[in-house]
């Protein structure tokens, strides 16, 4: 047990001899010198370039990148719309069918004379036309009229839903 | 660094097309004058009395904008006539009205006034158009259509 192992022996003498030392140098000395401060700076980069972190890093940074970009793209897609302005509420079949639901004299054209028809319409005592109950409430009144004559002043190019005049809120329609 | 120049960029891309649409809408506020003043509409019927009418009126884009609209002179009319409200704070408006009693109005009557608030010091464009005009029976009329700017 006390025995030690001959290669691990202390007194084994390791030195080379000065003559065999000097061979060796000739034989794999560089031809220059590299200063050991450019020898580290080497060494440090070549473990950052190769390390696995460092790609999954500079790969996470292309992509947040790309995905910067393409929310302001889509971003500037969104203001060249003007998605601010929403669309008006009717389609034109929509707009088709009222027309024709209004155009009370069949001229072609919805305009206040059709209302002024209709108005005069429901002044007088017969009242059996049931198609010109344009609101579909069961009665042909003022509402009706009011309804027509708004659909002759709408604008055509109109963007915006459809609100209360002064004339709706002061017969309280 | 290359990082941050991209991030800068992109804000940069962001920014303008918002501020550009900013300062667009409130150019006409900010860089012209701005000051209210009525229009009044005539019509003349001639001889024949006048139960119903349409008309519309416009502007060149960015002159005006409509802010009001009153009724007219005669009685018949004098309640606010029929208007798209999307026409208000715009440059383009159709009106109309009708009165089915007996009492109408002929020769040249004030029908209507609108309310606008011009832009800027140039006087506006207005387009006139008489769309129709109707007597106690509803039948059309000839009539001649004609503006005049108050105060």
């Amino acid at each position: 047990m006390n025995e030690k192992p001959e290669h691990f022996d202390e007194h084994l003498d390791l030195r080379v001899s000065p003559e065999f030392s000097a061979d060796l140098n000739t034989l794999f000395k560089p031809q220059f010198s590299i200063p050991p401060e450019i020898d580290r700076i080497v060494m440090d980069r070549a473990h950052q370039q190769l390390s696995p972190k460092h790609w999954r890093h500079r790969i996470l940074r292309h992509i947040s990148i790309w995905r910067i970009a393409a929310a302001a793209a889509v971003i500037i897609f969104a203001f060249s719309l003007n998605l601010t302005q929403k669309p008006g509420p009717t389609t034109k079949q929509s707009l088709l069918v009222e027309v024709r639901a209004v155009d009370i004299d069949g001229s072609g054209r919805v305009d206040i004379l059709d209302a002024f028809k209709l108005a005069r319409y429901v002044e007088s005592s017969d009242r059996t036309v049931k198609k010109w109950d344009v609101n579909g409430d069961g009665l042909i009144n003022s509402n009706d009229v009011d309804m027509v004559a708004f659909a002759a002043v709408r604008l055509p190019a109109s963007v915006l839903p459809a609100q209360k005049t002064r004339v709706q809120v002061d017969k309280g329609v | 660094m290359k990082n941050v120049i991209v991030i800068i960029l992109l804000s940069i891309s962001v920014m303008v097309p918002v501020l550009a649409r900013q300062s667009d809408v409130d150019y006409p506020e900010i860089q012209s004058k701005v000051r209210f003043a009525p229009v009044h509409i005539y019509l003349d019927s001639g001889n024949k009395l006048l139960a119903a009418y349409q008309f519309e009126l416009k502007a060149a884009p960015r002159q005006i904008r409509i802010v009001g609209v009153e009724g007219g002179q005669h009685k018949a009319f004098e309640e606010a006539p029929y208007y798209d409200a999307a026409a208000l704070a715009n440059d383009r408006i159709i009106i109309a009205a009708f009165d089915t009693g007996s009492e109408l109005p002929k020769g040249r009557t004030r029908i209507a006034t609108i309310h606008l608030q011009i832009i800027g010091d140039a006087e506006p464009d207005y387009q006139l158009k008489l769309i129709v005009a109707a007597d106690a029976d509803a039948n059309e009329i000839p009539a001649k259509i004609s503006f005049e700017k108050g105060e």
